[in-house]
């Protein structure tokens, strides 16, 4: 069992208090674009995934812990999570991400 | 309704070095408020919510606890629940927030002894150490696969909730663990 740093909670807890939740950055068309969107580009928008192999922005959830959702940079192949973040912060630049790393 | 009419649970576990007491029935609520409320909050109600995450305060029967950056659990004497009920729909006329009685949603354990800590590490993962986990520390969390709600009542003493439907499954659990001690 690894450890995940939750940052509402500020501190490291057990990863069976988490849940895995998609990739995070994924930007809902607003309610009127939805309308007039092609059927090409919502199901671009709700199925089509980077499916990154290395340093992925993901959301997980704090489900058993303090109920938040909150973004974090995970490795895929090692499962390394290099740093989390709250929820509405933009996605880190690559300097943010190797300074985590340190 | 009665208290031990739902959860068949015949007496309490009493060892040398753990024990572990069904809690007498308890008035409950989970309150979802915003943070920025909490000074009116305090002085309409008289509630003092703590604002640090994963903390809890005490005062006289009334125990408040943190558990989300806008959710609390508030849990008190079951003789305080009118009082309660009162001040609380008052505080939902005022503010834009959530307050759902969960009193019989819960049942509560006492865990004492010098093994407590033991006892909770067996099903849960999180460091027990006092400086890891104070007295007056709360959290929710997993203890062997059943949503509880754990706090710190003293240096070898702790109280943990879960729903009513897992007060048997967790009894039977501890008492099994603490064959070992
Ligand atoms: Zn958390």
């Amino acid at each position: 069992m690894f450890e995940i740093h939750c940052p509402y909670c500020d501190e490291k807890r057990p990863e069976i208090e988490f849940a895995y939740a998609g990739e995070a950055h994924i930007v809902r068309p607003n309610a009127q674009d939805q309308g007039e969107m092609s059927d090409a580009d919502w199901s671009q928008y709700m199925f089509i995934r980077d499916n990154v192999r290395g340093e992925h922005c993901e959301r997980w959830w704090h489900q058993h812990g303090c109920n938040m959702f909150f973004n974090a940079v995970r490795h895929t192949v090692t499962d390394k999570f290099v740093m989390t973040y709250k929820m509405g912060k933009s996605r880190p630049t690559a300097k943010q991400i190797a300074d985590a790393k340190k | 309704m009665l208290f031990d009419q739902a959860i068949d649970i015949p007496e309490t576990l009493k060892g040398d070095a753990v024990s572990v007491t069904l809690m007498e029935e308890r008035a409950r609520y989970n309150l979802r408020i915003k943070s920025t409320d909490l000074t009116e909050f305090k002085k309409l109600t008289g509630l003092k919510l703590p604002r640090k995450i994963n903390t809890s305060s005490a005062a006289k029967d009334v125990t408040c606890l943190c558990v989300g950056p806008d959710e609390w659990f508030v849990i008190a004497e079951a003789k305080s629940k009118a009082k309660l009920d009162k001040l609380l729909a008052k505080a939902s006329n005022k503010f834009v927030c959530s307050v759902t009685d969960i009193s019989h949603r819960n049942v509560g354990f006492e865990i004492t002894g010098a093994k407590a800590s033991r006892l909770i590490n067996v099903g849960c993962p999180l460091d027990m150490a006092i400086e890891a986990f104070p007295v007056g520390k709360v959290t929710r969390t997993i203890f062997e696969s059943a949503a509880i709600l754990l706090r710190r009542t003293g240096e070898e003493s702790f109280q943990i909730e879960c729903w009513r439907s897992f007060g048997p499954y967790l009894r039977d659990f501890f008492v099994r663990a603490s064959r070992d001690f």
